[in-house]
């Protein structure tokens, strides 16, 4: 009884295939999610998507979506989603830290929200590469 | 003072428009003169007879290889826009899988629902970033330039987000026009580019710096045939329909599926429709979060995906545009290198009997 994972992003299929347990990290906090979980329609926070196979830990980005969890079946719909192992730890520092330089320079209330996502992002990236275990 | 070349022009559209030239360059000769009157694609004479037949020959040889060459690139850039139309279709069909996952909604509140009374308008442009693709580019912009004056009849404040180089050097030129954001791509449309308007859009929408906007690209009617529409993109009507300017309604769910193939050797357009039914929401299923927040989740997606859908479309009908426009430069090398081999032999067996002559004159003279 495992279940079967569906990343889509509108590009391409990031992730399809089983896997034992995911932790997702929603509005409201963080849910785990095993076999036979509840039928359950999520929105995701931007943040981690933890996936466990086979007592091997992944981790991916998720720039803000909708999950829908039901019958062993998930599907995570995300705008954008990187593996941990696919991000250049050099490079998301450094996005981080324009990103953070941006915030402080922010004028007005559109810009705040613009430069506030675009932080929030590149803290989920590094979070991302930091939290391969 | 050896005579140089001139230029020749072969036009990618059948010949009665002038626009949108493919170059080979050639130098004007400076000693223009003309003794024969040849048809008007003729060389120019060096001065001195005794080299003018010689150069002239080895004019029209030059010419006719650089026709052929040109034909030769033409084609091959035909080929390729066909391949890039094929991957630009196949990105579209994920994204229509994902448009249709989404839930139905009631009345419930989002931000990006709300309907104000309109005072300002953003045009989002969306243009190619290359030209050799016909009339493509500038159907696009003439729709938005005739939307611009339609909202300044009617006495609307508008801005002007501009997507792909070539309607950015068009409004960076126009100073009356205000535009908000230049968007430059790099290649193949990324959801990442979407995203970006998307949040543009998002942020001047929520931030009440602007009540309406309205996306300006070219739909993908077939091989032959695009057409630049308008579409509402926010405020999101309730029922998911979207609706054109005119009221008319531009459903996703009559969206098509092109594939491109051959047929008989040519290139041809097999359309698909997409029907991909929504699966029944469990009833027993609930809701993490109240349905408020749920839908402020996903109506940027819904909003980043429209976006894509747009900007892929346009991509695909540019480069059918620039396939058509280089199949029309080729058809034209091929002529045009037929006239000049015709005019070329002639000049040649005129040359070569010219000689028999001298010669056959000489020898009499001798004896």
């Amino acid at each position: 009884m495992t279940l079967n994972l569906c990343v889509l992003t509108p590009n391409r299929i990031v992730w399809d295939s089983e896997v034992k347990e995911i932790i997702l990290s929603t509005n409201s906090g963080q849910i785990g999610v095993l076999p036979n979980h509840a039928s359950i329609a999520t929105a995701v926070d931007i943040g981690i998507l933890r996936i466990r196979l086979n007592n091997q830990w992944l981790t991916m980005a998720l720039m803000g979506s909708f999950a829908r969890i039901g019958n062993n079946e998930i599907t995570i719909l995300v705008n954008d989603a990187e593996k941990g192992s696919d991000i250049d730890p050099q490079e998301a520092q450094q996005a981080l830290e324009i990103a953070e330089a941006n915030l402080r320079k922010a004028e007005g209330k559109r810009q705040t929200i613009e430069e506030n996502l675009a932080l929030r992002r590149a803290r989920t990236r590094v979070e991302a590469i930091n939290a391969i275990l | 003072m050896y005579s140089s070349n001139l230029p020749t022009w072969v036009s990618s559209k059948p010949s009665n428009s002038n626009k949108n030239i493919l170059l080979y360059q050639f130098n004007q000769n400076p000693f223009l003169q003309f003794s024969k009157r040849l048809p008007p694609k003729s060389l120019s004479q060096s001065p001195s007879p005794f080299t003018r037949i010689r150069c002239r020959l080895r004019e029209l040889r030059k010419r006719i290889e650089t026709v052929k060459s040109t034909q030769k690139i033409t084609e091959a850039m035909k080929l390729v826009a066909a391949a890039k139309v094929r991957r630009a279709q196949e990105a579209v069909i994920n994204l229509l899988y994902t448009i249709n996952e989404s839930l139905q909604c009631d009345d419930v509140d989002c931000p990006l629902t709300v309907i104000r009374p309109v005072k300002k308008v953003a045009l989002v442009v969306i243009t190619g970033d290359r030209g050799l693709c016909g009339s493509f580019n500038s159907a696009v912009i003439k729709k938005a330039e005739s939307r611009i004056s339609n909202l300044k009849g009617l006495g609307l404040d508008y801005t002007v987000i501009s997507v792909g180089k070539k309607g950015n050097s068009y409004f960076s030129r126009k100073d009356d026009v205000s535009v908000e954001r230049f968007v430059e791509g790099v290649g193949f449309r990324t959801a990442k580019e979407a995203q970006m308007i998307a949040d543009d859009v998002f942020s001047l929408f929520v931030t009440e710096e602007v009540d309406k906007v309205e996306l300006v690209y070219t739909k993908f009617v077939s091989l032959v045939k695009s057409d630049p529409v308008i579409r509402t993109l926010l405020s999101l009507s309730v029922r998911g329909e979207v609706f054109d300017v005119n009221g008319n309604c531009v459903d996703a769910v009559e969206d098509e599926l092109f594939m491109l193939t051959t047929k008989e050797g040519k290139l041809a357009v097999e359309r698909d429709t997409v029907r991909v039914e929504g699966g029944p929401i469990s009833p027993l299923m609930q809701f993490e979060q109240d349905p408020v927040q749920i839908l402020d989740a996903m109506m940027p997606l819904y909003l980043n995906s429209q976006i894509l859908r747009a900007l892929q479309e346009s991509l695909a009908s540019e480069l059918a545009a620039r396939m058509n426009a280089m199949s029309n430069a080729t058809d034209n090398a091929v002529e045009l290198k037929k006239n000049l081999s015709i005019v070329y032999n002639r000049e040649r067996q005129a040359k070569i009997t010219g000689e028999i002559l001298e010669i056959v004159a000489g020898a009499e003279a001798l004896t």
